[in-house]
């Protein structure tokens, strides 16, 4: 089990109130591995520092989590093919 | 002949060795955007005093800001 940091852009277009609901959908495939989510921090609409696929705003979101490594690498394998998200960043949080 | 005028190398320490519990994270773009020159460029060890470790870690963190667009690659300011 390891700590692990997760940051999402998500579409500007998203209806604000629908981000919550939907990142926990997300975040079911973590809790159910058996890992828990301890964190999550919803940044809110913000510019973006460059365009990312022709946008100029985004939804930002962190979470901070813990799971196995393959857990966390099939969350982010669904999130990238989700198109409501922009980009995504894993980073380990201890150690490192 | 004249000399070229010695200048004498202010010897900088690294200000992360200095105050140890400092960690240097990529979404802290306050601390970061002090590494960056006016057009977005990372600033040269040479200028920031950092030592080799830091400023890697420094230049890592720049890099994945960049990524997350919380940072800009290049700003056309001028």
């Amino acid at each position: 089990m390891r700590q692990y940091e997760l940051m999402v852009i998500l579409d500007p277009d998203l209806e604000e109130r629908t981000v919550a609901p939907s990142l926990d959908q997300f975040l079911t495939v973590i809790t159910k591995d058996g890992g828990s989510v301890d964190k999550v921090d919803i940044w809110g609409r913000r510019r973006l520092a460059h365009e990312i696929s022709k946008k100029s705003d985004g939804i930002y979101a962190v979470i901070e989590m813990q799971a196995e490594p393959d857990t966390v690498k099939e969350l982010d394998r669904q999130l990238n093919l989700t198109e409501a998200v922009l980009r995504t960043k894993v980073v380990r949080r201890d150690g490192k | 002949m004249a000399k070229p005028p010695l200048r004498k190398p202010k010897k900088k320490v690294c200000q992360f060795c200095k105050k140890n519990p400092q960690t240097i994270d990529y979404k802290d773009t306050t601390l970061l955007r002090k590494f960056v020159s006016d057009r977005g460029k990372i600033r040269a060890r040479r200028v920031t005093g950092n030592c080799t470790q830091h400023q890697r870690d420094i230049a890592m963190a720049i890099k994945n800001s960049r990524e997350m667009a919380l940072m800009p690659y290049s700003s056309t300011a001028r």
